[in-house]
């Protein structure tokens, strides 16, 4: 749940604070909390890395209330060229009941304005590579502590390497510059949660097959298989040994009327993986229903022969092509 | 006034959602035709059987409940739970229910207050502006 903080002036300190007591409590903290060191990046990373960089073009528009959530959620969307404003997301994804935006919801409402979110690993220097990607990424803190927790949506947008800083979007303020220590401990409490949300045919510079696949799932579910098809191609491309993702680029080009590639990307899926047995149902399908149907039962005797959940699917589908032609 | 609406509504609003994606479920076996889907494959692949998949509907519905609930338009309900993938439909059935409610927990005692400065100025948070 996420209460986005209203930064408020503190309240004056107390004057009668016993030195012993704040001394009891650091300690206290020092051992409840650990200590919080600078992150450090891997040495590859870092030197793909540009030293400096700043997504200069990336939106601002503060918060109000408690509304971080729809707040990164218009930048994210408006640099990528989505023309929403937060008055339209604050219904989409906020809470009143609860002060906040909640994660589930803000995935789905990238999904619902065309975009695909894409979560990435929990990992700095995969935060910077977003980046350097041109990416601004949308990132959870908790900005308090486990037990009085503070959580927050930002949009992070740069970084300095030399002064290892980050800058984000954040609340109230426009590029506010966070060391990387202390957005790190932040962003931990959240288990380093964060995503990208990318037109159709783009995606994350650290993209996972399984991963990526899911997403552009999800989003083909809700958006439709024409909507999704870019996606499936450049996921296709980005992996062409993965199975799967062929199976799917197949599945969405045959839903958009495209047979002849539709056929070919399940066979680019089951060279790749031979074991794939719902791709060889699916080419078989594919190929009879364009008339081919030595190909097809060929295809078909492959899922047949493939014990698993498959099986009496691809056996329904032969002993059809039997009756059909004797 | 609300909570009287709420009350008509919201079943009204699970039988809509309900009997709107019963079909998917309900539907054939593909008889030679339809091509496996590639939800319905990794879904498969994942080991999920159409009973989990019924599951799913009834957390839909339940989600539907628990926004309005929360004090979500009626109207943009169904959309949002519409917009929530199978596994972000579960999560939030059982997140929004482990959840307590209630604002913002900081600042409501003095000690809480000492801590977080202390942390602030350690580094660990980012509560208070003026700490950096």
């Amino acid at each position: 749940m996420i209460d986005c903080p209203v930064r408020q002036p503190a309240a004056a300190p107390a004057r009668n604070a016993r030195p012993a007591g704040v001394l009891a409590l650091m300690l206290t903290i020092l051992l409840v909390a650990g200590c919080a060191a600078t992150p450090r990046l891997p040495e590859s990373t870092e030197q793909s890395l540009p030293r400096q960089l700043l997504l200069d073009e990336v939106p601002f528009h503060a918060q109000r209330d408690y509304q971080c959530g729809p707040a990164s959620l218009a930048m994210v969307l408006n640099d990528g060229g989505i023309d929403v404003d937060v008055d339209t997301l604050i219904p989409q994804v906020f809470l009143p009941g609860r002060d906040g935006s909640v994660q589930p919801e803000m995935l789905a409402t990238v999904r619902r304005h065309g975009r695909i979110p894409f979560l990435i690993d929990g990992r700095l220097d995969a935060l910077l590579l977003e980046l350097a990607a041109g990416h601004p990424t949308v990132v959870m803190q908790n900005l308090a502590l486990p037990a009085w927790p503070m959580w927050h949506y930002a949009v992070a947008i740069g970084f300095d390497l030399d002064r290892d800083e980050l800058t984000l979007h954040s609340g109230e303020e426009p590029r506010r510059i966070e060391s990387f220590r202390r957005f790190d401990a932040t962003w931990a409490r959240s288990e380093r949660w964060a995503f990208v949300a990318l037109p159709p045919g783009e995606l994350p510079v650290g993209a996972r097959p399984h991963r990526a696949m899911e997403a552009i799932s999800d989003f083909e579910r809700t958006q439709g298989v024409e909507a999704a098809l870019p996606a499936w191609e450049a996921l296709a491309e980005r992996f062409p040994s993965q199975g799967m993702v062929q199976f799917g680029l197949g599945n969405a080009r045959h839903a958009g009327g495209d047979a002849e590639g539709a056929i070919a990307a399940f066979e680019q899926a089951v060279a790749a993986e031979p074991g794939l047995a719902v791709a060889w149902l699916n080419l078989g399908l594919a190929r009879r229903g364009q008339g081919d149907t030595a190909g097809a039962r060929e295809a078909l005797e492959r899922a047949a022969a493939l014990p698993g959940h498959w099986q009496p699917h691809a056996h329904r589908a032969l002993e059809d092509i039997e009756e059909a032609s004797p | 006034m609300m909570k009287k609406l709420c009350r008509y509504l919201s079943p009204l609003l699970i039988a809509a959602l309900m009997l709107g994606s019963l079909p998917a479920v309900a539907a054939p076996a593909p008889d030679g035709s339809d091509l496996i889907t590639t939800q319905a494959a990794l879904n498969a692949e994942r080991g999920q059987a159409d009973r989990e998949r019924i599951q799913e509907i009834l957390t839909r519905s339940d989600v539907q409940e628990q926004l309005v609930a929360q004090g979500v338009d009626p109207a943009e309900v169904e959309a949002r739970v519409a917009a929530l993938s199978d596994a972000e439909a579960a999560q939030m059935a059982e997140q929004l229910e482990q959840l307590p409610a209630g604002a913002s927990a900081v600042g409501a005692l003095f000690a809480v207050f000492v801590i977080l400065l202390v942390t602030d100025i350690l580094g660990l948070t980012n509560v208070f502006p003026f700490t950096r």
